[in-house]
């Protein structure tokens, strides 16, 4: 034997070549003679794809334990968003709301319900709780509902959370998820004060975004939400709102006009989410849902117009694709909830409904919402931190939610940029562990993943330039000033 | 190093001082070495250089006074060098003050055995830790960079952490770059005691030849691969700030990309990456047909590792280089980085436009001249 083979997994991409990528995230793609070659043990040190495949540490001819090493470090590395516990902690304060999407995924009260709100004795409870995670970052976002209708509340949770902070000393932030509709002038004053962020929602242009996200009383939220958008950034500063956008059937084949909306609007960013399977969306599925592979096509051709966008010199980015280019491209852990392995559900976010109810996800509760706890921890009247936090159930729910040990995800070669969803396995397929031959999800960021993978191997230096833009998070301009333009002749 | 000569008059041992050409009452002349052109030699001072015969000086009726007599070219010593006079009568100049790239050669012995070192290592060697403190104490305090280089410094053991803490100590604002070869911080006490002490502006250099351990190890002939990149973890776990050096030869010419890529993928951490063109001096000159690769041939291969680095937000320089052989796109990213000294420019480069700016190039070796220099593309 010449060399040792390290673990990899691979996929035949077509006739050619084969991509490989190991267990810390670096890839090749390797000529499919070398790589036979290389399974065999017959590759020799003077074929051109030794040396790559020895410096990325998929074989090696000479030492094992310090390569055994590096790529320990960079395992950990990557792993590090395991570190420091929940950082994020949804609260929803009251499930009212003054809204009527067609897709909206909780199930929301109207305005004048009773019962659906949280006291404040539930709410102090809640942030005391928070304050228990050993986490040095607490992130407190409102959801709702919409938020507002409870800004009494809000204001409460707010300054308990800052008192408690007094003696913690954690970095405290906070983010109110709202349709902006019922946001004053004497709110944002009030928010001006504390460290609060606004997220919004943002469906298209004025046609799309009423399609989608009527008010109740009231067709036309557009115009509302545009004028509050000003008045937040007018206040807060124009950085401290963001906006995301949910792709339903009435904007899947529109998502450019999606795109120059929020250009229009001043956002340097925008997230294409496809729509989560939970609450009227799910029942109304029929009306605005659309096929998975109908959402891939258009979110490559979104994306395609996007990066031309960079490219004539706008700084814009899908956050999706640079999500994915990050985990794909660089070293570091990213820190996305909803696709960890293991998945981030409790441990990196958790949720508090109105009712004191904790849930693993946001999309946990929805989909009680439904009708099917599941995905319960437990009260926050009845259970202590460590019975919420350190139960059974969570150990078996994270222990079923390792994409190293998950059937199709174990081998796959993509495995390293994707993440476990057990909470949409159970609500698509009514499993945990799930079945990946029929997964959406599965199916969707496969795609999406070798697109990108595809522009990174192909592409030319400038969509790099601009990826790399996305990644670095700031508009790339790689000309550096020349000391001596002009003088060289 | 400059080194000037002149005819010894009682000196039995080196000497080390300060250079000054005027003094005070407050003066502490045990530290000075005084420069004149006058014939009347004042008294109590460590020594006295001048550009008289012993004959034409009226030294005062001290006859312990050392002096280095019949100096040529003492117009190059100012106030504030720091030099050493030695019982031969030759004076070195240890520290320009107000160069770039001053630096102490803290020991000459070496655990590597590099293919194209510029200074070749030495066996054995009395020990200078003494010396080197004395000249750490005498240097202005002012001076903005220091380097610490060999020989391999850390060879020293404590006797080198007491020259860091002499850094501390004497010159507390002046950025200290060490140039190791990172071998011994593979121990972690050893790491551990370099960042003990503490300095408040240290950064350590370390050079990575290839990427791989067989091509590194082949150009620096031991087996250094993996203790280096051990050495590197276990400083970026104590917080030291930590740079690479990559020296461009035939070698790895070919895998400068593969490098960059081997950095940023396992040590993203490192605060500073110089690729440099290399110096024809000691081994690589004996070594050079089998080093030599001009650079203008590697120019586009460079352009591309440091184009990878850069758009990864990493802090990327070229050392050395001609600005004119580089592609514009990467020519913002070389420094003036060689030791003035050393900063010749070629004949062809004497009506060049660049050449204020950065044109510049080591001593020219007629054979090795960089072809694009030579036959005028630019």
């Amino acid at each position: 034997m010449t060399y040792r083979l390290l673990p990899l997994r691979f996929d035949r991409i077509n006739d050619n070549e084969v991509f490989i990528c190991n267990e810390v995230g670096e890839f090749l793609f390797v000529p499919v003679n070398d790589f036979n070659m290389l399974v065999k043990q017959q590759l020799t040190p003077e074929n051109p794809s030794f040396l790559d495949l020895k410096a990325k540490q998929f074989l090696t001819d000479t030492e094992l334990e310090p390569v055994i090493e590096m790529l320990a470090t960079k395992y950990r590395t990557r792993k590090s968003f395991l570190d420091k516990f929940t950082a994020l902690h949804m609260v929803v304060p009251t499930l009212k709301c003054n809204s009527n999407c067609k897709y909206c995924q909780v199930s929301r009260k109207d305005v004048t319900a009773k019962g659906f709100s949280m006291n404040k004795t539930m709410a102090r409870k809640i942030v005391d709780l928070i304050f228990k995670s050993p986490s040095p970052y607490i992130k407190i976002e409102f959801q709702g509902g919409e938020p507002l209708l409870e800004f009494g509340l809000i204001k409460y949770i707010i300054e308990r959370a800052e008192w408690v902070n007094l003696f913690k000393k954690k970095e405290l932030e906070f983010v109110i998820c709202t349709n902006l509709t019922l946001m004053t002038n004497k709110m944002l004053r009030y928010l001006k004060g504390h460290k609060v962020y606004i997220s919004t929602s943002l469906d298209g242009p004025k046609d799309l975004h009423n399609m989608n996200r009527p008010l109740q009383n009231d067709s036309n939220s557009y115009d509302k939400v545009i004028d509050k958008i000003r008045l937040c950034r007018k206040v807060l500063g124009h950085d401290s709102v963001s906006a995301l956008m949910t792709t339903s059937r009435y904007n899947l084949n529109r998502l450019n006009d999606a795109v120059d909306e929020y250009l229009k609007q001043g956002f340097n960013s925008i997230f294409l989410r496809s729509l989560n399977p939970y609450g009227f969306a799910k029942r109304d599925g029929q009306s605005i849902a659309y096929k998975i592979d109908e959402f891939i096509s258009e979110y490559k051709k979104a994306l395609d117009y996007i990066i031309d966008i960079n490219l004539r010199g706008t700084y814009f980015v899908e956050e999706f694709a640079s999500l994915l280019l990050t985990r794909i491209l660089t070293p570091f852990s990213t820190g996305f909830v909803d696709m960890q392995s293991p998945v981030g559900v409790a441990i990196s976010g958790v949720i508090y409904n109105y009712d004191g109810n904790v849930y693993v996800s946001d999309e946990a509760r929805m989909l009680a919402s439904t009708g099917d706890k599941k995905f319960l921890m437990g009260n926050v009247n009845e259970k202590s931190y460590a019975e919420l936090f350190d139960s059974e159930f969570l150990h078996s729910l994270l222990s079923k939610s390792c994409l190293e040990c998950l059937p199709e995800c174990s081998w796959c070669a993509y495995q390293n940029f994707c993440g476990a969803d057990p909470v949409r396995n159970y609500s698509e397929q009514r499993d945990i562990i799930g079945n990946r031959t029929t997964s959406e999800e599965c199916k969707r960021n496969k795609e999406i993943m070798k697109f990108l993978l595809d522009l990174i191997k192909n592409g030319d230096q400038q969509i790099q330039k601009v990826f790399w833009s996305w990644i670095t998070r700031h508009p790339l301009s790689l000309e550096k000033e020349e000391p001596c333009e002009g003088s060289i002749r | 190093m400059k080194v000037l000569s002149g005819s010894p008059v009682n000196i039995s041992d080196d000497i080390i001082g300060k250079i000054a050409h005027r003094y005070g009452i407050f003066s502490n002349k045990r530290d000075l070495i005084y420069t004149t052109a006058e014939r009347s030699i004042p008294k109590g001072f460590a020594a006295v250089i001048t550009n008289n015969s012993k004959e034409h000086i009226s030294a005062s009726d001290d006859n312990y006074l050392s002096i280095v007599c019949n100096v040529r070219g003492i117009d190059g010593l100012s106030d504030g060098d720091v030099v050493c006079v030695n019982p031969s009568g030759s004076i070195t100049i240890l520290f320009k003050k107000g160069a770039v790239g001053n630096a102490l050669f803290v020991t000459e012995r070496c655990n590597c055995s590099c293919i194209m070192c510029p200074q070749p290592p030495v066996s054995k060697e009395i020990d200078k830790t003494e010396l080197n403190l004395k000249i750490l104490s005498l240097i202005d305090k002012g001076t903005p960079m220091l380097g610490l280089t060999g020989g391999e410094p850390t060879l020293l053991g404590d006797s080198f952490i007491k020259i860091l803490q002499g850094c501390k100590t004497y010159l507390p604002k002046t950025e200290i770059n060490l140039l190791s070869n990172g071998i011994a911080f593979a121990n972690m006490d050893f790491a551990e005691k370099i960042c003990a002490v503490r300095h408040p502006n240290l950064t350590i250099d370390i050079p990575l030849y290839a990427d791989t351990d067989t091509e590194h190890n082949k150009i620096v002939r031991a087996n250094a691969f993996f203790k280096v990149v051990q050495g590197l973890y276990n400083l970026a776990l104590l917080r030291q700030r930590i740079g690479i050096r990559i020296v461009i030869m035939k070698q790895n010419r070919n895998r400068l990309k593969a490098i960059a890529e081997l950095i940023y993928r396992n040590f993203p951490f490192v605060v500073h990456i110089a690729f440099m063109q290399m110096e024809i001096m000691g081994l690589a000159k004996e070594n050079i047909n089998n080093l030599w690769v001009d650079p203008y041939d590697y120019a586009q291969d460079l352009g591309a590792a440091v184009t990878y680095l850069a758009m990864r937000d990493m802090n990327v320089s070229i050392y050395n280089a001609q600005l004119c052989i580089l592609p514009k796109s990467i020519r913002a990213f070389a420094k003036q980085s060689i030791s003035t000294w050393k900063n010749i420019y070629i004949d062809e480069c004497a009506d060049c436009k660049l050449r204020e700016e950065l044109c510049k190039s080591y001593k020219r070796l007629s054979s090795y001249l960089i072809k694009a220099i030579k036959c005028g593309i630019i």
